[in-house]
């Protein structure tokens, strides 16, 4: 019982009604919290328009494995576009289109060449809040 | 079988890439290798001799034997197309050295020759699965592009063409009813807009293809070689972008190559020229199976000029 007591002591967190921030700037530990779950809640927002990065790799290799012209048996997350697969710039350009359909983007012109590569790819898709 | 024997006589390198003349900025030439014709593989290793460490590292880092075959013979057909037009200095295929401009197009880099004065050549190159085409010009900016006349598009052609060319270019595609028809004209389309931004040597990125037009108008051609005036098509660029280069300055060709192929050049008036007055560019065509084989095929069944 004692001891039982002593836990309980030791482990009673001290409780201030969460007051607004600006109102009593004292209540550190208040003010702390409701930040912090504000803060955790913008996070989760920004956070949840971003995809995930290894589920982007599946769905890129997906629509990559899918194109007629490409050996699917050599497509690996860093496979690049010509020196790996064998696709020139048209192939690329098609390829681009058929990421646009999958992940409801349009990749800008002035970007689409820089994507020469699945890992290319990637890292454009899963760094825009845009990408579906 | 032929060829194959051919192939199996070690050459001097040097000594067997005839030389040729290049003089006028108003010439081009295209040199065109065909991979399925090179099987012999002591002339691939003779190709292999020529490239620099660099290049044989990237090569030989590639996994798929026929993608590794296919740019062994690109770097070769570069080099040694590039060694031919140096005819006052004896130069080897192997001795020249390349570097990129500041977009990103290679270049031969014509700083390290200390004891030749060599000729200034431009170059570019385009590879298909079944054709590999070097172009060349002297004082003047070259891009080419080929493709397979045949090749399927994984898009619709309109969806395509809506996507990513200018609306006067999709609304003569739209014009053409016959499907086959209709994807033919995308990839002559395809290659001259291709060779344009190639030759510009700023990138797809710095030249979208939806901020500049290529049309085919029908023109009248100058006496030229004696004759009177009489049709010809020319091909033209017009740009949306103020602060690209000036698109009177480009002329092109199209052709149909090898009966496999199209191929558009892209290369830059002789500004000394002036008038509305076209010029066509003096275009010779070689087939080359480098220190084997040369063949002209201008003038044959080999290069029909569809345009320019």
């Amino acid at each position: 019982m004692a001891a039982r007591n002593a836990l309980l002591k030791y482990l009673r967190v001290n409780v201030h009604p969460v007051q607004p921030f600006l109102q009593n700037p004292r209540t550190v530990i208040g003010g702390s919290i409701s930040n912090f779950l504000r803060h955790r809640c913008f996070s989760e927002e920004v956070r949840g328009s971003f995809l995930d990065k290894s589920e982007v790799t599946d769905r890129v290799v997906t629509v990559v494995k899918n194109f007629q012209k490409v050996d699917p048996s050599k497509v690996s997350p860093s496979a690049h576009f010509h020196n790996d697969l064998g696709l020139d710039s048209l192939d690329t350009v098609e390829i681009v289109m058929a990421l646009e359909e999958e992940f409801g983007f349009e990749i800008p012109d002035n970007e689409a060449d820089k994507i020469s590569s699945i890992n290319l790819a990637v890292d454009f898709i899963a760094s825009h809040p845009q990408a579906k | 079988m032929k060829l194959q024997c051919l192939g199996k006589q070690l050459f001097n390198s040097s000594a067997n890439l005839p030389r040729i003349q290049l003089s006028s900025p108003m010439e081009a030439h295209l040199w065109y290798i065909i991979p399925s014709e090179v099987q012999s593989q002591s002339l691939l290793n003779q190709y292999a001799e020529i490239l620099s460490p660099c290049e044989k590292e990237i090569v030989f880092e590639m996994r798929d034997e026929e993608l590794r075959k296919r740019a062994l013979l690109a770097r070769a057909l570069v080099r040694t197309t590039i060694a031919r037009y140096q005819i006052n200095s004896h130069v080897s295929p192997r001795s020249l050295k390349f570097i990129k401009n500041v977009h990103g197009k290679p270049e031969v880099d014509w700083q390290h020759c200390e004891q030749w004065r060599p000729l200034p050549l431009h170059f570019n190159i385009s590879h298909t699965s079944s054709l590999i085409a070097c172009g060349v010009t002297v004082d003047s900016p070259i891009g080419i592009d080929v493709e397979k006349k045949n090749r399927r598009l994984k898009h619709n052609v309109m969806s395509f063409a809506q996507r990513y060319f200018s609306k006067h270019e999709v609304q003569v595609l739209s014009a053409i009813s016959d499907p086959q028809l209709q994807l033919q004209e995308f990839i002559k389309l395809w290659t001259l807009k291709e060779a344009y931004v190639k030759a510009l040597g700023r990138g797809f990125s710095d030249a979208p293809f939806k901020t500049f037009t290529i049309r085919i108008r029908s023109a009248t051609k100058g006496s030229f070689a004696g004759n009177s005036n009489f049709e010809a098509s020319e091909i033209v660029v017009d740009s949306f972008d103020d602060s690209m280069d000036l698109t009177s300055d480009w002329k092109f060709v199209l052709m149909d190559l090898a009966g496999s192929h199209y191929a558009a050049i892209c290369t830059k008036k002789d500004s000394s020229i002036q008038g509305i007055q076209i010029t066509p560019t003096k275009l010779t065509v070689w087939k080359t199976i480098p220190f084997v084989h040369d063949e002209c095929v201008s003038g044959t069944a080999a290069v029909v000029i569809i345009s320019g």
